[in-house]
């Protein structure tokens, strides 16, 4: 079959080097895209978090909602978003954020949730307001299981962001919907191994900044 | 047009409903490719992961199992696995590479979700089983088994749910599913055929879930479910 | 205090984030503003896109580059909303998509195309000789056992037969809408592939389609020993390769643009697009290399 380039190697290594331009570039779009998906889905859920913790009652529709939008498949929303915002970056991240919520929203209630009554009851003690002990305590000890969700939305997101490539984006998924317009084995590579690589790393961030943020959790052990 | 007069055109042309471009061939398509990838993932990591909740190992390895796997981008499996089938000759349109990366997405979650369950049930219990003088099997399939269902039905349905979302892009490698219209829908500008589709994979994830939960309720075993 | 200032810290970095990459993408085009070069989602458009990039690169443009977007209901609209700037296309097809008359002469086909265009605010610029039609292949093997030499030949047994093409074909002129209307052919099914790529021709050849959608400049039918049938009834316009461009950069920079444009255009040939598709298709060839080597066989880069 002529399409089977068994003579040439699977990983063109000269093509890498020349293209490192766009290497570099792409890998900028796939952070940006990540990062400010994220972030937005962060301030969104806290948001909707803090609404979902004083009015119990908006919880069950909050994540039926957020759920719902999870459940549309991005590609369907990449697509239906084309007309509405066009054909960019606006467009990805409206999507890629709303894919976010779910899962920080979720991590977000269960977190605060999960700050002990004893813990609640000697911070009123001490006279704090309720705003005061929301951000100076159970934030603070919600932050493991916080950041555990944060985490898995951002690992996610960069995998959805390999989807915009329909959209003319994709950060590495450029070079893998390239890859699958020309069968070109390097292309293909470039793009998945890198996504791998930016995931875990992000991933293996979130976990030192959840060490970060508590040092209590660590001393505890 | 507007959009809902495209939907009406959409559902209003024979080929929707008949041949094989109709929801019914598309539909069908969809699902069995779904409940095969967690079928078969499944089989494949089910008794693993069973075996080491009961052994209480692993539970590292089911971490790293499960970010790994969040990590790949099925996008990127598909890829691959599509290039690799289509060199060795199988058909362009088949599913295979499109099983390939939804078994490689549904296989973490189960997983995971199977050796927490397990490792999950009081060891106390266990011990407990094993002091009546159960057998090991015994031990797992009358007592671990049963209590850690809600936790292993929870995997699958998570898994389930998410591959039928993602089996959409299987129409980025010529296969069909509901994703065809979506992509078919895009490439047209085709609002309704692109929202139709879009609609039914929403639809078929909600059935999911609901499904699932109410599997979910009925394999737990009355003692552990909550009274209300 | 420490741990609010933490959180603090890190709330504010994440708002700076947020705020600083949220920034739109600019409009109307200024000097000194890259110009945003696009192409559609097949080899050729890449590499003639990435020979239009680098010969205003080498003559001191900024360029970014956008390359593979999509189709042309993807990428038209884009041009018109200023996400991109500069996409090389094809007259009869632009034409045909704008609603205009189809005709084989390049002169009107491109003056119709580029009037309709301008009421966009794209303008076509000087066409280039170089042409690239739309084919309608089967293997030798089909054509044998049919007796296809034209594409009228298929009117008794296309229902029998399977057509395969890029996704947007049903509703095109120049592909199944046009075989439909000007050729009366309904085919037993249409299989939704890509863009006369690797996996339209994998389909053509594993036998999943019967006749598939390529491009006349396009080595493989050749190199396969395909038939590319007669177009016989002539649905095919002419499709001279030219340059759309919004309007807007193209008064912003003026005639020096247009010029190196023009220049570029007319030197590109048919059988230089048949040799670069069938080294990029094929040989597997980087298409921004093959853009370079011709720029420099050209004489627009020096060596």
């Amino acid at each position: 079959m002529i399409w089977a380039q068994q003579d040439t190697p699977l990983v063109d290594w000269a093509w890498i080097t020349r293209n490192w331009g766009e290497i570099v570039d792409r890998t900028w779009e796939h952070l940006t895209l990540t990062a400010v998906s994220v972030g937005f889905g962060l301030v969104i859920s806290l948001a909707l978090s803090i609404l979902a913790l004083r009015k119990r009652w908006t919880y069950g529709p909050i994540t039926s909602v957020t759920g719902l939008m999870y459940t549309i498949p991005s590609l369907a929303l990449f697509a239906l978003l084309v007309p509405i915002v066009g054909l960019n970056a606006t467009n990805a991240v409206i999507a890629l954020t709303s894919y976010t919520l779910l899962i920080i929203i979720r991590n977000l209630v269960a977190g605060i949730d999960g700050v002990s009554e004893s813990v609640l009851e000697a911070a009123d003690g001490m006279g704090y307001t309720r705003r005061a002990r929301f951000w100076r305590m159970e934030v603070p000890l919600a932050l493991p299981v916080i950041i555990a969700g944060l985490r898995i939305a951002t690992v996610t997101t960069v995998g959805l962001v390999t989807v915009t490539a329909v959209l003319g984006l994709g950060g590495y998924g450029y070079f893998i919907l390239r890859g699958l317009n020309t069968f070109f084995w390097t292309q293909i590579l470039v793009g998945v191994i890198l996504s791998v690589v930016l995931a875990t790393v992000l991933d293996v961030g979130f976990v030192w900044l959840q060490r970060f943020l508590s040092p209590w959790a660590r001393r505890a052990g | 047009m507007t959009v809902w007069e495209s939907v009406g055109e959409f559902l209003s042309d024979p080929d929707t409903w008949s041949g094989p471009d109709s929801i019914w061939v598309r539909l069908g398509e969809h699902i069995w490719v779904s409940v095969a990838a967690v079928v078969i993932a499944g089989v494949l990591v089910l008794p693993p992961a069973i075996w080491l909740g009961h052994i209480r190992r692993g539970s590292d390895i089911a971490t790293a199992v499960v970010n790994i796997g969040r990590a790949v981008p099925s996008f990127g499996i598909l890829a691959i696995s599509f290039l690799v089938l289509v060199q060795m000759g199988a058909g362009v349109g088949e599913p295979w590479a499109v099983l390939v990366a939804l078994i490689a997405l549904a296989a973490p979650p189960m997983f995971t979700n199977t050796i927490a369950g397990i490792q999950a049930v009081e060891p106390s219990t266990v011990e407990c089983a094993r002091g009546m003088g159960l057998t090991e099997r015994e031990v797992l399939a009358g007592v671990e088994l049963p209590l850690s269902m809600p936790l292993i039905m929870e995997g699958i349905r998570i898994a389930f749910v998410q591959v039928i979302a993602t089996a959409t892009l299987g129409a980025l490698v010529a296969w069909g599913g509901l994703g065809r219209y979506i992509v078919d829908g895009f490439a047209r500008q085709d609002m309704g055929r692109l929202i139709v589709g879009a609609v039914l994979v929403g639809l078929l994830a909600i059935v999911a879930e609901f499904g699932f939960s109410a599997i979910q309720r009925v394999t737990t075993p009355r003692g552990l479910r909550v009274a209300r | 205090m420490r741990r609010v200032f933490r959180s603090r810290a890190v709330g504010a970095i994440l708002g700076l984030a947020l705020v600083v990459t949220a920034c739109g993408s600019g409009d109307g085009a200024t000097d000194g503003d890259p110009i945003k070069v696009a192409s559609f989602n097949f080899n050729e458009s890449v590499i003639v896109a990435e020979i239009y990039a680098q010969g205003l690169e080498a003559n001191e443009y900024a360029v970014e580059r956008q390359l593979n977007l999509g189709n042309r209901e993807v990428v038209k609209p884009a041009l018109e909303d200023g996400e991109i700037d500069l996409v090389p296309e094809y007259t009869g097809s632009v034409g045909g998509f704008l609603g205009v008359e189809q005709t084989a002469d390049s002169q009107v086909m491109w003056d119709t195309a580029r009037t309709a265009f301008e009421e966009l605010g794209v303008t076509l610029l000087a066409f280039s000789p170089a042409q690239d039609k739309n084919a309608y292949v089967v293997t030798a093997e089909t054509a044998a056992e049919f007796g296809l030499t034209t594409v009228s030949d298929l009117q008794p047994v296309a229902g029998e037969l399977i057509f395969g093409g890029p996704p947007e074909c049903p509703e095109r002129p120049l592909c199944l809408q046009g075989l439909e209307e000007v050729y009366g052919l309904e085919f037993a099914e249409f299989v939704s592939l890509d863009a006369a790529g690797p996996i339209t021709i994998a389909a053509l050849e594993g036998g999943e389609i019967d006749v598939a959608t390529l491009f006349t400049t396009q080595g493989i039918i050749a190199a396969n020993g395909w038939v590319s049938l007669e177009d016989d009834m002539g649905l095919n316009p002419a499709e001279n390769l030219v340059p759309a461009i919004r309007m807007e950069v193209v008064e912003a920079y003026g005639d020096d643009l247009v010029t190196l444009l023009d220049s570029l255009s007319e030197a590109l040939t048919t059988e230089d697009l048949t040799d670069l598709n069938r080294r990029a298709d094929i040989d597997q060839e980087d298409p921004a290399l093959l853009a370079a080597e011709w720029l420099t066989t050209n004489g627009f880069i020096e060596e």
